[in-house]
């Protein structure tokens, strides 16, 4: 679904991706972990088309999205993908009903009833039906996140991009969140994340690990494993303490 | 605990040094606000400068030239012995002349090749006074010219381009005389575009000589009274003593008014203008330094938490305001010299320098420093407001939570995705644009009000404020002892002409009027048929028979009569009783006229003027020179022209502030637009990058924006539109109010005003928007949401 090839990008004079290539195929979840400033959330915006690399490409379903026109980088925001901030990102002048089917109205693909219909049905399935009216500033930063799921959804994407999507929300927020994104990969969803946070890596079939910009290595979960286990032994093999 | 100089230095040279990175951060904003700010001074200092050159030219010409305080005009005989036995019974005079103009006719004067009969100006030959009521010349030196010269007066020298050296030959039959110009005379009583008299000024014997061959004698008496007397005083006695007077009367008030409005009307528009200005940097200023502190709440937050005093962070952000209003102030004083001199140029020909130039410096330069300590002023008081919140609030950024409120999306869908949206978040953020509406409105108005008033003034129909209906040709016979023979013979002209539509004459005269204080005063009454071309009035109508008498405006205020009253006049030693039957406009001749049904004896017409529509199709210019080619004797102008001339400086100025106002108003818009635009994209970076990551290309969002400022904008438009018609109207006819017309109907040319300026004015802000949105394409996603 995703082909990344031998991407590098650069902030000013220092290297943050330094050659990195892997494939993401439909279904997949995939997590992305490393120590602070090892590039992980730059790798994700970089193939999610939310910012340039200076060298590489990324391929979705044979597309090179680095390639594409502003335009057409939009569509690809708009129908193809659904991005998830750390820190919910709505906009102020909408409720959260508002902010979740803003994207299903601007795509235009289906009349407005059905997308206003889809986004109560993706809220009743976030639990987060009460919200429906609220401001944001009247919401939990639980509530909001799971709304920010729903934006992202509301559109029926292809591949879902999360960026440390439990990292601002206390433990219970963090379950629930959880919960969301394994049931969403079981629905057949295909999920890219980066996290710190072992439990959400531990949801994903593949991790890859990353330092100074490379990928130093990868694990794929078999079904039956304890992965969160497997994963800590892992990483302690990696000699890093998550 | 004294901080020692050195100490200071070092803090100020720090403030200034994060006020130099500041402005770095910001060059956009701070390049506009410094510009606005530039732009008031500018006008303000400008506007005082013109005015402090005006007081001083004028002051200056009138203590070297010495006007008269009275001045009556008079044609035909009179006894200089009953003159001088007048002056020495009233010992209120302290100074008289008679002085002897040969009043020479427009077609008789020649300069490169053309005659004078364009000019509306009646033209008399002098030579120096003696006394007072000097001429002077360029260098404000009483002057005296010699044989075969002639000076001519300033007006001509700016009308017509006559210089020194050039040649004027008076010529008439196998009479031609050539004079050499040797000096531009500065008239103080006749100087005034608005003066329908002009002097020349030559020799003696050039002066005996030419009186035989050509012109019509006639005597101005000039009267300097004693201080503290009034010229009511002297008219009153002048009057009853059966003094020559069948001319015009003018006191020095009368001379003084119509000197500043001709030069100080530009003044006075440049300093409202200023003050608007003034008002809307001030305003931007507010808004700037509000979203500001808001932006920087949190940086705010942090100082004062780790103990920063509110006095240090204040004076951070007072100096970076004081160094932007020092650098306009200087900025806006020096480009207010060629700007000032440049509106005054006309005033200091007309006038000179005069004694007082002191003025020009001092005036721009006590308003730049009034202006100034009101801006810091104002900064001060909107820092010290906004920083008084407590440092959780601060680094809460409780005031960005203050509520914008939210709008809902269409349940229809977005149709017009983008226009949905920009409606909604305009309807949220209006606040934040309210100065860019008020700069829109102001803009407008400031292009619209010169274009009306320039319009209005223009028109045809504007004849009706000149005491007449709407014709196309004027026939001025003036009194000379061929007044009757020349009046047949143009009524017998016009009678056998098919080309003239239609025709009225009417007799100008005086009549004795006994005014509210009971003082007997001259009244000048037009006595014709009025239903040929139909005046407008105020109230009431024209005069029916012999019974009733209409008063201009400006005679029925001071008389204090309406329709209805009663009026006593005297004429030919008989009291004539009159009902004023109406009320109406007319800004000639002081505004003060009156039309009765009065049989004027010869002796007393003063002029006969005659008025005349020409057949559709017929050129009006055309006719005007066939006219002037067989009525030698008359004086014949086309409507367009008398009223332009007679309005002088007022329509040539109009057009100047006209074209400056649309260049003002635009560079304004312009300015506005990119200034709101910076600081809401700033402000909004965050959101726009929320919008990217969902969907919204750049475009989307900068249509977003497009929409938002330009509904803005037709909004303030329409609203500008509506108060330079409506509040327009008011100051045209405030301006006009003290020539005689108080209700003046704005004429609006829809095209232009209601189509083409709105036009452009949407245009360029489109065009700005389309420039200045462009800073979107550079927001990248992950760096807004970063912050």
């Amino acid at each position: 679904m995703i082909r990344v090839e031998e991407i590098s990008k650069s902030f000013k004079d220092t290297k943050v991706l330094h050659e990195v290539s892997f494939d993401i195929n439909r279904g997949d979840f995939v997590a992305i972990m490393g120590p602070s400033g090892s590039g992980k959330s730059t790798l994700l915006y970089s193939i999610s088309g939310m910012d340039n690399i200076n060298s590489g490409r990324v391929l979705f379903e044979g597309t090179n999205i680095c390639e594409m026109k502003e335009e057409e980088l939009s569509d690809f925001r708009l129908s193809k993908m659904g991005f998830v901030f750390q820190n919910p990102q709505m906009l102020k002048n909408l409720s959260v009903f508002d902010n979740i089917i803003l994207p299903g109205l601007v795509a235009k693909k289906e009349s407005a009833e059905e997308i206003r219909k889809r986004g109560s049905e993706l809220m009743k399935r976030m639990e987060i039906e009460e919200i429906k009216s609220r401001d944001n500033s009247q919401v939990s930063g639980g509530q909001l996140q799971r709304a920010s799921i729903c934006r992202a959804m509301i559109n029926n994407p292809e591949i879902l991009f999360l960026d440390e999507p439990t990292g601002a929300l206390n433990s219970e927020a963090t379950d629930q969140v959880l919960k969301i994104v394994g049931r969403l990969n079981e629905d057949g969803m295909t999920i890219m994340t980066v996290t710190h946070d072992k439990r959400v890596a531990a949801k994903a079939r593949k991790v890859l690990y990353i330092i100074d910009g490379q990928i130093a290595a990868c694990k794929e979960f078999s079904v039956d494993t304890d992965r969160e286990v497997e994963l800590d032994e892992w990483l302690k093999g990696l000699q890093i303490i998550a | 605990m004294e901080i020692s100089y050195k100490e200071e230095y070092v803090s100020m040279k720090l403030l200034l040094n994060l006020v130099y990175k500041d402005f770095k951060r910001n060059k956009v904003i701070t390049i506009t606000l410094t510009f606005f700010l530039m732009i008031s001074t500018l006008f303000m200092a400008g506007g005082l400068r013109v005015t402090g050159t005006i007081i001083s030219s004028m002051k200056g010409l009138n203590e070297l030239a010495i006007p008269p305080q009275y001045l009556q005009m008079h044609k035909g005989d009179y006894d200089e012995n009953v003159f001088k036995g007048f002056v020495e019974n009233h010992e209120y005079i302290n100074d008289s002349i008679i002085v002897k103009m040969l009043d020479i006719r427009n077609a008789n004067i020649i300069y490169q090749g053309e005659t004078l009969e364009n000019s509306l100006m009646d033209n008399g030959f002098v030579i120096q006074n003696e006394g007072f009521d000097f001429l002077l010349n360029m260098n404000n030196d009483i002057v005296v010219v010699k044989e075969g010269e002639i000076g001519v007066p300033v007006y001509y020298a700016e009308d017509i381009g006559i210089q020194v050296g050039d040649t004027i030959t008076l010529h008439e039959g196998n009479y031609t005389k050539n004079l050499r110009v040797s000096t531009i005379i500065r008239d103080s009583s006749m100087n005034a575009a608005l003066t329908s008299s002009k002097r020349f000024l030559i020799n003696q014997t050039d002066l005996d000589e030419i009186s035989g061959h050509m012109g019509e004698w006639e005597y101005l008496f000039e009267f300097i009274l004693e201080e503290g007397t009034s010229t009511a005083i002297l008219e009153k006695d002048y009057i009853d003593a059966n003094m020559p007077s069948n001319g015009v009367a003018i006191t020095g008030s009368q001379l003084s008014i119509m000197n500043n409005l001709s030069h100080g009307l530009i003044a006075l528009i440049i300093i409202a203008i200023s003050i608007l200005l003034i008002m809307i940097a001030v305003l931007c200023l507010s808004y700037i330094i509000k979203a500001t502190l808001a932006d920087e709440n949190h940086t705010i937050g942090e100082m004062k938490a780790i103990g920063f005093p509110n006095k240090a962070i204040e004076k951070l952000y007072q100096m970076k305001y004081i160094v932007l209003v020092l650098i306009a102030s200087v900025v806006g004083y020096m480009a207010a010299i060629p700007f000032g001199d440049f509106f005054s140029s006309s005033a200091v020909m007309y006038c000179g320098n005069g004694t007082d130039e002191w003025m020009k410096w001092i005036f721009p330069l006590i308003g730049v420093i009034l202006l100034s300590i009101i801006v810091i002023f104002r900064c001060k008081k909107t820092i010290y407001k906004n920083l008084r919140s407590s440092v959780v609030e601060l680094l809460k950024g409780n005031d960005r939570i203050k509520k914008e409120g939210h709008y809902s999306l269409p349940i229809a869908g977005l149709r017009h995705g983008n226009l949905s949206i920009a409606l909604g978040e305009l309807k949220c953020k209006w606040k934040e644009y309210v100065v860019i509406f008020f700069v829109f409105i102001f803009s407008s108005f400031l292009i619209l009000l010169p274009m009306n008033m320039k319009n209005t003034v223009e028109n045809p129909s504007f004849m009706t404020y000149m005491g007449v209906g709407e014709s196309d040709i004027r026939i001025d016979i003036q009194y000379t002892d061929k007044l009757i023979e020349q009046k047949d013979a143009a009524i017998s002209y016009l009678e056998g002409d098919p080309e003239i539509a239609k025709y009225a004459i009417y007799q100008n005269s005086y009549v004795e009027l006994q005014n509210s204080d009971g003082e007997w005063e001259y009244l000048r009454v037009e006595n014709g048929d009025g239903s040929i071309f139909p005046l407008e009035y105020i109230e009431g109508g024209a005069p029916k028979d012999t019974e009733e008498i209409a008063l201009s405006y400006l005679n029925a205020s001071e008389l204090g009569k309406d329709v209805g009253d009663h009026i006593t006049v005297s004429y030919g030693g008989e009291e004539l009783l009159f009902t004023v039957s109406g009320i109406y406009q007319d800004i000639t001749y002081g505004g003060k006229t009156a039309k009765a049904n009065i049989d004027f004896e010869d002796k007393d017409v003063e002029v006969y003027i005659i008025y005349l529509d020409v057949m559709d199709g017929v050129d009006i210019e055309e006719k005007t020179l066939e006219l002037r080619s067989i009525l030698t004797d008359s004086k014949i102008t086309p409507i367009s022209k008398f009223v332009s001339q007679t309005l002088g400086g007022i329509t040539d100025n109009l057009s100047v502030i006209s074209g400056a106002a649309i260049v003002i108003s635009l560079v304004l818009v312009m300015l506005i637009t990119v200034m709101i635009l910076r600081l809401i994209t700033a402000r909004e970076h965050s959101a726009i990058a929320i919008k990217k990551s969902i969907g919204f290309s750049n475009k989307d969002i900068r249509i977003q924006f497009a929409i938002r400022i330009l509904l803005i904008q037709f909004v303030a438009i329409v609203v500008g539109t509506l108060l330079a018609n409506t509040i327009g109207e008011v100051i045209l006819g405030m301006i006009l109010s003290f020539m005689g017309a108080s209700e003046i109907q704005m004429l609006v040319e829809p095209i232009k005003s209601y189509l083409l300026s709105p036009a452009a004015q949407l245009f360029l802000v489109f065009i700005t928007v389309i420039v200045g949105s462009k800073v979107v394409k550079g927001y990248h996603i992950r760096g807004q949401i970063m912050e």
